[in-house]
């Protein structure tokens, strides 16, 4: 009897615990994005930009002006334009954009996606070549292979990423003619698949439209490949690094004297140990690409967040500065949550 | 054994992502493709919007009364109206409504639409409503003054007597298109009649119909069927937002696209050697200026006004970085209407300069902040005027961004950038360049450049522009235009102008029929691909 009550206030005493790591983490979460729209609200006011000459153009009256001025809500104190922000927040309402004049939470749905498909292809295409690579310059060590990989690494680390992506243009669009120029789709696939995700290649995929998947892929490939590079370079370096840590490890040379090959020192004991701080890397890669694709979605115009959130700046246009930046922050939580959750099952350390 | 046929299939599915067949360098013979950047878009209510390329849209999406054009945009034509009439004082016009008009929803345009149109452009009070307002027109007396008088005919009074012209041209912008007043009934929310839903939708009776608006990315029009004067040959038109000039170039030189209308200097030069396009060069009614404000003690002085003109490499700038964006001009009526004269004695000449200043005052130079936008080509002729400036004495502390509002309220010390006005008269251009009824700050006058810069603006120059724009006598008008321009050129103006503003855009040679508007209203319905 005394035994079934112990257990069950063990059981309560975890469910207690269990209950308050939640609630620390999502004050945790509440504070970082509250902490983050502070920060972006206080900032974005103190752009130089306009947002009433951007919606109202600069030859327009006083009085048309300040009835703008007043219809944005930009006549009411600071702490009370963001507090009617958070309100609205709270009810799930981005707010309106002042330069598109949809309600930004339509807008996010759209270009978001377009930035996911290409900072998940890039990702994969990243950490495909980037992590199997740094392994091979690892176990390799000082010979061409090394080097080669290291100087690879080193290109794609230091190159800018908008310089790669017009020379790719000039000469594989203008010369070779084997990349679309741009865009996300040929004109002539245009309005075929609409929805349900957004993702061109996904919806093509659910509603069988196999040109559209076709044409949708083929514009995808080029710039998911130079992000991808990107993203390669940096997951070869700390794979290397990481390997090079462990292929130093007392286990290592016990498992050589033992008599073991290469290849099951490799992937069975090192690799096994650097699963955590890989997948960290990848995380932390895969959050860079989905808020810093800006400039590759410039040079292949690219209708994604990135493209969004710097014309949202450039014309001061608040509500999707800070819808933008907020998704930004849930997407960089949920994927730092997801890679935690991940963690405790490769490494039951972290239980 | 595996792997070999993985990475074999692999390298195939890649290799087949990149071939050459699924490249389609050209554009279907039916459909005109666009290149533009579309990041200043910011709706489509005609009421509303005040950017080109918006307005090149609401142009094709819309109709107005009168129709400028391209080729001599001076004499209006007769567009919704088939007909019109001035009244022997001046200030009635009235119009004769075209019948068998057709909106994009079906319903028949009648003279209701279009006194619900203008009544509705005077009342919202956005910024295009200048259009109207200008002439006289309030929210007050807009009911009074714009009516339908039965299904066909409407009248427009204005309250005082204005040039006829300068009526008519407003009647032709595209803040004065026709809407479909009864499809606009069922959209109302909360009395903003409509404005909600034409920020991205369309209630027009113009060649095209708005099909998809996806911002910062594309736009398609497809042609109307029902249209009044026939179907247009392209079925389709495409705005692909490139926001980049070098990837316009690749795309137009390719094949890609018909049409590019954001491409620098480098990019126009490259395309017009290449002989694949047409580079247009349409002029606009706006001027290259430099603004110096009349508050400061030092650039108050006409002497130093004065040297700011021989500071200015004019023929240096025409030949390279202005070569596709501006014709030199030094006076104030824009060339090709009423009273502009073929007059520009100012060059670069560095000793004048100093002279000038040395005889101000200042021998030794002074230093100024100086605002100039970042974009091409404004920021070149910025840094190039601060180079010279240099030679002279003068240290410009030259700082790029977003400076416009600081302008708009005389908070800056020297300032230059692009102005572009829509109305071909000369009275667009002088009510701001050369009018400043009250030179106070409080007086606030911000649409106009010469309450900006604080310019009291000579009186006999105000009178005249004023004189000018009442003016019915054609003849007479020119020559007071013609004194005024050379009244301002001798006035040492605080805004100087260097270059009227030409808008170029490369245009493939098989795309004929598509031709820069000076008034923004580049139609797609006269484009055909020789088919």
């Amino acid at each position: 009897m005394s035994q079934t009550i112990e257990t069950r206030r063990a059981a309560s005493r975890k469910l207690l615990s269990a209950g308050r790591k939640l609630a620390t983490s999502l004050a945790v979460i509440a504070t970082t994005l509250l902490g983050l729209l502070i920060i972006t609200f206080v900032v974005g006011r103190m752009i130089p930009a306009d947002p009433v000459i951007a919606v109202v153009g600069d030859q327009a009256d006083q009085a048309t002006y300040d009835r703008v001025y007043k219809e944005m809500g930009l006549d009411r104190p600071l702490y009370v334009q963001f507090g009617s922000y958070l309100a609205d927040i709270v009810r799930l309402d981005f707010g309106q954009s002042h330069v598109t004049k949809n309600q930004v939470a339509s807008d996010l749905a759209r270009v978001f996606p377009a930035t996911l498909e290409l900072a998940t292809l890039a990702t994969i295409i990243g950490a495909g070549f980037g992590v199997p690579l740094g392994i091979l310059s690892a176990v390799r060590k000082g010979t061409w292979v090394d080097h080669l990989a290291r100087i690879v690494g080193l290109l794609g680390h230091s190159t800018p990423i908008f310089w790669i992506g017009t020379t790719v243009i000039l000469i594989c669009y203008a010369n070779l003619g084997v990349i679309p120029a741009g865009g996300r789709i040929d004109i002539y696939n245009e309005g075929l698949v609409e929805g349900p995700t957004n993702s061109l290649i996904i919806d093509s995929l659910l509603a069988r439209e196999w040109d559209v998947f076709w044409s949708a892929l083929h514009h995808v490939i080029a710039p998911a490949l130079i992000l991808g590079y990107a993203a390669m370079a940096y997951l070869s370096r700390m794979s290397r690094s990481f390997m090079l840590e462990q292929l130093r490890q007392e286990y290592i040379l016990t498992a050589r004297a033992k008599g073991l090959g290469t290849r099951p020192i490799i992937w069975r004991h090192a690799f096994r140990n650097i699963r955590v701080q890989l997948l960290t890397v990848v995380a932390l890669a895969y959050c860079g690409l989905l808020d810093g694709t800006v400039l590759i979605e410039t040079v292949f115009s690219w209708p994604g967040l990135g493209q969004y959130l710097t014309s949202a700046l450039f014309f001061a246009d608040m509500n999707a500065v800070l819808g933008s930046v907020l998704l930004i922050g849930i997407i960089s939580i949920a994927i730092n949550l997801l890679s935690d959750i991940v963690y405790r099952f490769i490494d039951p350390r972290t239980r | 054994m595996l792997r070999r046929h993985v990475i074999l299939l692999s390298s195939i599915a890649a290799l087949s992502l990149c071939a050459p067949g699924l490249v389609l360098a050209a554009t279907p013979k039916d459909q005109l493709v666009v290149a533009m950047d579309t990041s200043s878009l910011r709706g489509l209510d005609p009421n509303e919007i005040n950017q080109l390329e918006a307005a090149e849209i609401v142009a094709n999406l819309y109709e107005r009364l009168i129709v400028l054009p391209a080729a001599d945009i001076s004499k209006p034509q007769p567009g919704i109206a088939e007909s019109w009439t001035v009244s022997p004082d001046g200030k009635t016009f009235t119009f004769k409504i075209r019948s068998g008009i057709k909106f994009h929803s079906g319903n028949p345009l009648t003279a209701k639409d279009v006194e619900w149109s203008l009544r509705r452009l005077v009342k919202l009070g956005l910024a295009p409503s200048t259009d109207l307002r200008q002439w006289g027109f309030t929210a007050d007396n807009v009911e009074k003054l714009i009516r339908a008088t039965d299904g066909s005919t409407v009248v427009v009074e204005t309250p005082e007597v204005w040039n006829s012209n300068l009526i008519l041209y407003s009647l032709a912008s595209f803040s004065t298109s026709i809407l479909d007043s009864k499809f606009l009934a069922d959209k109302d929310k909360g009395g903003d009649m409509g404005r909600e839903f034409l920020q991205t939708a369309d209630a027009g009776s113009g060649p095209y119909t708005l099909r998809t608006w996806r911002v910062n990315e594309l736009i398609i029009a497809d042609a109307f069927k029902d249209y009044w004067q026939g179907e247009p040959k392209m079925r389709r038109v495409l705005l692909r937002h490139i926001p980049e000039s070098s990837a316009q170039r690749l795309q137009i030189d390719a094949g890609d696209a018909d049409v590019a209308t954001r491409l620098s200097s480098t990019d126009l030069g490259a395309l017009e050697t290449g002989g694949k396009v047409t580079i247009q060069k349409t002029p606009g009614f706006g001027f290259y200026y430099l603004a110096l404000n009349q508050k400061d003690e030092i650039l108050s002085k006409p002497k130093v006004r004065e040297a700011f003109r021989y500071l200015i490499d004019y023929d240096g700038l025409a030949g390279t970085v202005m070569k596709y964006y501006g014709i030199k001009q030094q006076t104030i009526v824009p060339a090709g209407l009423p009273g502009a004269i073929d007059k520009n004695p100012y060059k670069l000449d560095i000793e004048k300069a100093k002279q000038l200043l040395t005889e101000a005052g200042y021998p030794n130079g002074f230093s100024k902040v100086y605002y100039a936008t970042p974009v091409t080509p404004e920021y070149e002729v910025a840094q190039s005027l601060q180079a010279n400036a240099a030679k002279a004495g003068i240290k410009l502390d030259l700082q790029g961004g977003d400076h416009i509002g600081k302008f708009r309220n005389r908070q800056f010390e020297i300032f230059s950038a692009r102005s572009g006005d829509r109305l071909p008269d000369p009275h667009a251009v002088l009510q701001s360049y050369a009018t400043n009824a009250n030179n106070t700050d409080e007086a606030k006058l911000v649409g106009l450049n010469a309450w900006r810069t604080a310019w009291d603006v000579p009186k006999d120059i105000q009178q005249m522009v004023t004189a000018a724009a009442h003016e019915t006598d054609q003849s007479k008008r020119a020559e007071l235009y013609t004194k005024i321009n050379e009244a301002y050129l001798a006035s040492s103006p605080a805004l100087v102008t260097s270059f009227l503003r030409t808008d170029a855009k490369a245009v493939r040679n098989e795309v004929k029929g598509y031709i820069g508007h000076s008034t923004w209203l580049t139609r797609w319905d006269t484009v055909n691909k020789g088919n």
